[in-house]
């Protein structure tokens, strides 16, 4: 547990980075600070590891005061993951990985064996051990860097903009690995961003920063969207932090109905006849898992007489009754045919709902909840 | 007797301070043959380095020649042009515009190379000829490497200047050659003085000229924008 | 050309090669030990670093034979004393390398300065093993430059009778004698090329990490 208590730095020439701030960080959890550059975010991370020193008030790391222990010791218990990773150019990535176990008098060999593992956790083949920093893609670097912030094992892990030196593709998919890995190890982690859905993504809870240093929020990433404390939260998290909100109701209690069915092989003819005068038919496989819709009024139906599956066009992301509202929404407003097509726990087709259903049963809610999951 | 004491009696004899070996002729002499080597040198590397530089054709070749000529002992140079060509001024102003050449090339390959590709662009594509790209954007970006390479251009030939005394040219290289001849230290040292104080005026001179001519929005000298610059009437220079 | 003056004068010629190499190299590794510290104390007091630049372009400007002359008077040895060239070589390596020295200390990015601190390394650990190492590329650029410019300049010290191979050059104008002028220049200009050649082999064992990411 780390707790902030009247935490102030004061820089020499008046600026105020953090101002009294007052703070928990729950052990075992992700706790993200998220503001907008200049709120003091990044100090207060860096408050915890004493790269800052502060000016009044204290940090207590498990209940005991940072400034008494030396810190360089401080340090080299407490992960330290930041932005392009900080690895040494000059070092092989396993020899990056390995430094604090050095640091700390592992030897050579324990060391190194503890990098390969720590490689291997975070999704790095064995062969880019001898690798340097410079040959590696900015999503390995990351990796990397997770890896040796991993490497002592602290029970602590600073992470500052950990994903944003990254393309929107990769960091989405560093940020679900981070998720997996955070499930087995459960660290207590503080993790700075400026983005709030990565924010919202990430955190178990959520402390947003207003500027000159002060916390505007501290609540789960549910409540922060369904209740912001003020105007500042609510500008900061959004106008469609309404539709935002959707990804922490469940899809349990929405009424799905069925649509047509077909299989591949089947007669186009009766696939049309079983549509009578509409468009769209769901194709199903033998198991009823959905494999795609068929538009039966294109105009080469005629010439085609059974149901292939080059004529089908994507399902797209299916939900569940676990699955969060958002995503039952964007199924249905990417689907060509303006469906949401459910399934049950081995995929099978259970039935399907549209955009204009899924707005109704929102608001047949009192509203959206804002129930965590 | 200290350095300074020697260096007052000479410097405070009236008879060192005129005729044709006084002090103010082999200042002017040593002025004047910098002045004409540099240039010589300037003509023959400017053009050479802006070329090599905008075309980046040849970079390679001037590279490795100015890496080369880096290494060839000036004393070496002057004496073996001398012997070859025979006494008087014009092969050691050979030597003095040789040994001149390759800082300038450099400096100005450098400088024309390292100016970004994307204001090239620009420039191109706002409709510049080559040589506008040239004259409106790469040389007024790279002027202060030219004229750093200009400057270490000018020091060495001082310096070189220096030691063609050896070769029986004038300038102050005299004081220090025809000093240590007789064993008159006090001579030596005056000359050496003096040419440290030319070398480092020289250097004065250079940093005054890059000073004026590059653009203040290269050098970090241009005001910091304040909130109110933007609304600024257009009539304030 | 007359090789048979080569013949007779080999071990002559050897002793102004050896003693030309020691005048040359052994201000370079002084130069160095001097510009390391100040180029360090220049990064960590960045007010320190405009005017460190400037007194290294006023030393760097002086040109050698002045200072071969100025030193004894100021440092009190005999005019004729080796010690002279090597102080004065000195003086103009340190002068060129807190630059480089500097610089390199400059590129070393934040984030691996803030991950090295933040990871637990000592102030002292972390200038050793991991800035100092970063800045090497520069720093020996730098040392390329000075170790070529030492070579060509110790010749200079022939004027006033001590410059290794710059003998050859004096004797030879004296007596109107080309040969030993060219065996001189030949020999220092393949003396400077071999030791450039010679840094860029220790620079490439020291630093594989410097290619890594263009081979790639």
């Amino acid at each position: 547990m780390i707790k902030f208590e009247n935490v102030t730095k004061r820089y020499p020439g008046g600026t105020v980075a953090v101002d009294e701030l007052n703070l928990t960080v729950p052990p075992g959890k992700i706790t993200v600070f998220v503001g907008p550059s200049g709120c003091g975010k990044t100090t207060s991370l860096r408050l915890i590891n004493r790269s800052i020193e502060l000016t009044s008030g204290r940090i207590l790391v498990d209940g005991r005061d940072v400034t008494s222990v030396p810190a360089v010791a401080l340090r080299r218990g407490i992960g330290y993951v930041i932005q392009h990773g900080g690895l040494f150019p000059h070092q092989t990535v396993i020899d990056n990985v390995a430094t604090v176990p050095y640091l700390l008098g592992w030897d050579k060999k324990k060391a190194r064996a503890r990098a390969h593992e720590l490689l291997e956790r975070v999704g790095l083949p064995a062969s880019f051990a001898k690798r340097y920093p410079a040959q590696l893609s900015g999503g390995q670097q990351q990796r990397v860097g997770v890896a040796r912030a991993l490497a002592a094992d602290p029970p602590i892990m600073l992470m500052d903009e950990p994903f944003s030196a990254v393309d929107p593709i990769v960091r989405a998919s560093l940020q679900e690995e981070f998720l997996r890995l955070q499930q087995e190890l459960g660290k207590t982690i503080v993790l700075v961003t400026h983005d709030i859905d990565e924010a919202i993504k990430l955190g178990d809870n959520v402390a947003v920063f207003a500027e000159g240093g002060k916390l505007a929020q501290l609540d789960s990433p549910a409540r922060i969207l369904a209740n912001p404390a003020d105007e500042f939260v609510e500008d900061l998290v959004g106008r469609d932090r309404g539709y935002r909100g959707l990804s922490f109701v469940t899809a349990h209690d929405l009424p799905v109905h069925p649509v047509p069915t077909t299989a591949l092989g089947a007669s186009t003819a009766d696939a049309r006849a079983a549509v009578r005068d509409q468009r769209w038919v769901l194709a199903l496989d033998a198991d009823r898992r959905p494999l795609g819709w068929l538009d039966v009024s294109q105009s080469d139906m005629d010439t085609v007489d059974t149901v292939e599956s080059a004529a089908l066009l994507s399902v797209g992301a299916t939900f569940t009754g676990d699955s969060s509202m958002r995503r039952v929404l964007d199924g249905a407003l990417a689907s060509p045919a303006g469906y949401s097509v459910g399934v049950d726990a081995d995929g099978a087709f259970t039935g399907a709902v549209s955009t204009a259903e899924v707005a109704q049963h929102l608001a047949s809610q009192d509203r959206v909840s804002v129930e965590p999951l | 007797m200290s350095i300074f004491a020697q260096l007052l009696e000479f410097i405070g004899d009236p008879a060192h301070w005129s005729g044709p070996r006084g002090i103010p002729v082999r200042i002017f002499e040593h002025v004047w043959y910098t002045a004409l080597s540099l240039g010589i040198a300037a003509l023959i590397a400017l053009p050479v380095g802006l070329l090599i530089g905008h075309t980046g054709k040849g970079a390679f070749l001037a590279i490795s020649i100015g890496n080369a000529a880096r290494s060839f002992p000036s004393l070496g140079v002057l004496t073996l042009l001398v012997l070859a060509v025979g006494l008087g001024l014009t092969p050691v102003l050979v030597a003095l515009v040789v040994l001149g050449i390759p800082p300038i090339v450099a400096a100005t390959y450098e400088g024309i190379r390292g100016v970004s590709p994307a204001t090239v662009d620009a420039a191109r594509g706002m409709g510049m000829t080559e040589f506008d790209v040239l004259r409106r954007v790469e040389l007024p970006i790279a002027l202060p490497l030219v004229i750093s390479g200009l400057r270490s251009s000018a020091l060495q030939i001082v310096s070189t200047a220096t030691i063609a005394a050896f070769v029986a040219l004038g300038g102050l290289g005299r004081f220090l050659i025809d000093g240590l001849g007789v064993r008159n230290y006090a001579e030596m040292v005056t000359g050496a003085v003096l040419v440290a104080l030319l070398a480092i005026a020289v250097d004065l001179v250079f940093a005054l000229f890059s000073r004026i001519v590059v653009s203040d929005g290269l050098t970090g000298r241009a005001p910091a924008p304040s909130a109110d610059t933007d609304l600024a009437p257009a009539t304030t220079h | 050309m007359r090789w048979d003056w080569i013949q007779n004068n080999l071990e002559n010629i050897g002793e102004l090669l050896a003693f030309h190499l020691y005048l040359a190299v052994v201000p370079v590794v002084l130069g160095l030990a001097l510009a390391l510290p100040i180029g360090f104390l220049a990064v960590r007091w960045p007010r320190l670093y405009p005017p460190m630049l400037a007194t290294s372009g006023v030393l760097f400007s002086i040109p050698s034979l002045a200072l071969f002359i100025i030193l004894p008077g100021i440092i009190g040895t005999q005019i004729l004393d080796p010690i002279n060239i090597v102080i004065a070589l000195t003086i103009y390596a340190g002068a060129l390398l807190v630059r480089p020295v500097a610089d390199g200390l400059r590129s070393v990015p934040d984030h691996v300065r803030q991950s090295a601190t933040a990871i637990g390394y000592e102030r002292w650990r972390q200038v050793l093993k991991v800035e100092l190492p970063i800045a090497l590329p520069f720093v020996f650029a730098g040392l390329r430059f000075v170790t070529v410019a030492n070579i060509s300049m110790v010749s200079v010290g022939a004027l006033i009778g001590i410059g290794g191979l710059g003998e050859l050059f004096t004797d030879g104008f004296q007596r109107n004698f080309v040969t030993p002028i060219v065996v001189g220049m030949v020999l220092s200009v393949a003396l400077a090329l071999i030791a450039d050649s010679v840094i860029v082999l220790i620079q490439r064992v020291l630093t594989p990490w410097a290619r890594a990411g263009r081979s790639s």
